[in-house]
């Protein structure tokens, strides 16, 4: 992939003025136009999922049915307010002016009505996919609170000290790793009982593995290296060669794992809710995906629709940034993939 | 090379009672009683405590020498226990107000649901006081020996552990005497057996099973777990192998040609195209192809497993669906090794481009291909969870997702060991697979 070229390949980011190495990462990452593009479907995201929050608070602040949540039984199956001819009325009219005006005006009303349309209750299609896009931005970055402290931590531990700690990380990370990996999720999600934390401690307990399996072995080889030895010569504590010497080194890795299993863990609560573990009572893409599959032998494609190019928009930016930011960080990486 | 095998196999003992432990302490906690799910609600105490007799499921989890039973359920006011229920046809006592449950001085028998086992220790557990004070109480199995002395009763609550000595007999009820003082209260109450051996546990059990070989018995529809697994194979790999090898050879192909013909439009078009399939989600690969491509347009059946063209679409949506990422990686893969001298050299001795590319290019690009390949054999086995829930195939994918809905332990946990071992045994057949792909790899 050669989204982006880094301005000197051959300069190793390990070790190097951290401050102006991210701001080189940064130029470098901007000047693509796929991954300028991926940032802003991001942005959107996150401000989706900001908004959706607001609502959802507000809601629950006020004590009311949320928005998003209203049954609405006069307006069901509403199709998107495109697919509904707003202007149809506007444009068949004799040539009025001031009734033009006025046509104009209720056309476009009707376009800002239910512009994404209703589903089978009524409900605004367009809210809903707000709300799931603050459940799946709430589940990508739980589910990586949970795993990237856990697989840094025992990745840094094993790769560091060696020894009967790093037997006990291998063992424990084998064993979780040879478990199949959905079966452990939904077992783990149905003892915690459904709902979004047993969502988030499912997908985070078990995906931490292959971050730690990393942060291992480039710990292994940053134990070696001469500023390590130069830390250990001046007396400095275990504590502080791990996190303050050793870490920034290894952070890299991360990021760009951060970056690959957020979209990843999008997907599994969607897969979640839709087999009705996960989210309850509240509009989740995956639940909307499963209403949308029932409504569809009745004509109503719009849900699926939508949900799909929102899901789809979301992974696909992270997975454009994943790259870019793999060939940012890491430059072995990099020239690897350049041949 | 047999000393190798031999200890790759004693490293993997220690991960595989990792998961034995991990499968038993996680999937113990999702079934509820397995007895009430086996045999209905209706079912006589005595016929439960047979069946968590025979299933080991009256013992303790781990370890312990105490295990709960079926001849008293575990009583506690506090937690808002039903006590008509617990206390039902006991005579000597009544209930009162705040939940407790008195007795005057004199003598009450309280009955059992089902009678205690001889020669057998058991002992009652009562949190008790006697406001008045003054009084003692004793408790003997009806028919046992007559066994504890007389115990005096504080008047504050007081956690009393009360022996019942083994009888002969078998007991089906509690005698309750207290002597002198007001009545006396009690509001907590739990019978416990002494197990034979400590150890004699729900784990130990379940070991035992799993060193036989035994999964045990399916609770949903009382079928051995062995033989389900054993029926479910079959078209789990009809399902799954096709998908995996004809993944492996279009990618692999695709690849080769994108690596051979890098930046032309073909290879530009491959990586958007590979980018695109890969961030379109599962599900709706499953939901949309079931509905335009089954219903809409009816060129494949919908549902079902009767004939080869019911596996005609989940084939080809599990191999549109993971082509992307492989495309990806052995492009990738690809790309390092045909900038090589080696591949140069090839070519201007005069190979052919298939040559090269086949015999030389793919032979060296193997180990990262092992690598991602053999590792997703297990895959095969659990079958896919979604597809065959979707499309009616009854391979071990849907048996997992029905067993995880009715919290079937036995199964859940059968597909789980077997899935891990053959995972386990895939990573040794990786390494072996090393040493065969390149000779400088030695095994030791």
């Amino acid at each position: 992939m050669t989204t982006f070229a880094p301005e000197s390949p051959g300069v190793a980011f390990a070790g190097a003025d951290a401050a102006a190495g991210g701001l080189r990462v940064w130029r470098g990452l901007r000047s693509g136009w796929r991954t300028r593009a991926s940032m802003i479907v991001l942005a959107l995201f996150a401000a989706a999922a900001l908004w959706g929050e607001i609502v959802y608070r507000l809601a629950q602040a006020r004590d009311r049915t949320p928005s998003y949540a209203q049954l609405n039984l006069d307006a069901r199956y509403l199709p998107p307010s495109l697919f509904r001819h707003p202007f149809a009325a506007a444009a068949g009219a004799e040539a009025d002016a001031p009734q033009v005006g006025a046509r104009l005006y209720a056309g476009l009303r009707e376009l800002a009505r239910h512009p994404f349309g209703t589903d089978n209750l009524g409900r605004d299609v367009g809210q809903r996919l707000i709300q799931g896009a603050r459940i799946a931005f709430q589940v990508g970055v739980m589910t990586a609170l949970i795993a990237i402290p856990l697989g840094l931590l025992l990745g840094l531990l094993a790769g560091y000290f060696g020894g009967w700690v790093d037997d006990v990380v291998v063992w424990l990370y084998s064993t979780v790793a040879a478990i199949p990996g959905l079966l452990f999720i939904l077992a783990i999600a149905l003892v915690v009982g459904k709902g979004l934390t047993g969502v988030y401690l499912g997908i985070g307990l078990t995906t931490w593995v292959g971050l730690c399996r990393l942060i291992r072995g480039e710990t292994l080889k940053q134990r070696e290296q001469t500023y390590v030895q130069a830390a250990r010569a001046m007396g400095l504590g275990h504590a502080r060669i791990l996190f303050r010497h050793i870490l920034p080194n290894v952070f890299h890795l991360v990021i760009i794992t951060i970056s690959l299993r957020f979209p990843a863990a999008v997907s599994t609560e969607v897969f979640l809710s839709f087999l009705g573990i996960g989210v309850q009572g509240e509009p989740s893409w995956g639940v909307m995906l499963g209403n949308a599959r029932l409504r569809l032998w009745q004509g109503m494609w719009w849900e699926l629709t939508f949900v799909t190019i929102a899901i789809f928009a979301v992974v696909l930016a992270f997975n454009l940034l994943g790259d870019a930011l793999r060939d940012a960080l890491d430059p072995r990486a990099a020239s690897k993939s350049e041949g | 090379m047999g000393y190798y095998l031999l200890r790759r196999c004693l490293q993997m003992l220690p991960v595989l009672f990792g998961v034995v432990l991990i499968t038993f302490v996680l999937f113990h906690v999702v079934g509820g009683s397995p007895a009430v799910m086996a045999l209905g609600k209706n079912a006589t105490p005595a016929a439960l405590e047979e069946f968590d007799e025979t299933r080991g499921f009256n013992r303790p989890l781990l370890w312990g020498s105490w295990t709960s039973t079926r001849a008293w359920t575990d009583w506690d006011a506090r937690r808002g226990s039903d006590r008509s229920g617990a206390w039902e046809g006991t005579t000597g006592s009544r209930l009162d107000a705040a939940g407790a449950v008195l007795f005057s001085p004199g003598v009450g028998v309280v009955p059992l649901a089902c009678p205690l086992r001889a020669n057998t220790d058991y002992r009652w557990r009562l949190d008790v006081r006697q406001p008045s004070g003054g009084g003692t109480l004793a408790v003997t199995a009806e028919g046992g020996a007559p066994s504890t002395a007389a115990v005096p009763v504080p008047t504050r609550w007081t956690r009393l552990v009360l022996p019942l000595a083994a009888g002969a007999g078998r007991a089906d009820g509690l005698r309750i005497t207290v002597t002198g003082g007001g009545p006396l209260e009690i509001r907590a109450a739990r019978l416990e057996r002494r197990m034979a051996h400590p150890w004699d546990s729900q784990l130990a059990h379940y070991l035992g099973q799993v060193a036989r070989l035994d999964f045990g018995v399916s609770l949903a529809t009382n079928e051995r777990v062995a033989d389900m697994l054993k029926q479910g194979i079959g078209p789990s790999l009809m399902l799954t192998a096709p998908i995996f090898f004809g993944g492996l050879i279009v990618s692999i192909a695709l690849a080769l040609i994108c690596a051979w013909r890098r930046d032309s439009w073909f290879d530009r078009l491959t990586v958007v195209i590979a980018v695109v399939l890969m961030s379109v989600n599962y599900l709706v690969w499953i939901v949309a192809g079931q509905y335009v491509l089954a219903y809409h347009a009816g060129w494949f059946p919908i549902w079902g497993f009767d004939s080869w063209r019911c596996l005609l679409l989940p084939v080809s949506i599990g191999l549109v669906s993971g082509l992307g990422a492989n495309l990806r990686f052995y492009r990738t893969v690809m790309l390092e090794e045909i900038n090589r001298d080696y591949v140069r050299t090839a070519l201007a001795k005069g190979l052919g481009t298939p040559a090269v590319l086949i015999r030389h290019v793919l032979r060296n690009a193997l180990i990262p291909i092992i690598t991602s390949t053999v590792i997703a054999i297990p895959f095969l086995y659990t079958g896919s969870l979604l597809l065959e829930s979707f499309f009616g195939i009854p391979g071990l994918g849907g048996l997992s997702i029905n067993a995880i809905n009715s919290a079937d332990v036995d199964v859940i946990r059968g597909v789980v060991l077997v899935g891990a071992v053959l995972y386990m045994a895939a990573n040794l057949l990786t390494d072996l697979c090393y040493a065969w792909a390149d000779p400088r790899i030695r095994l030791r």
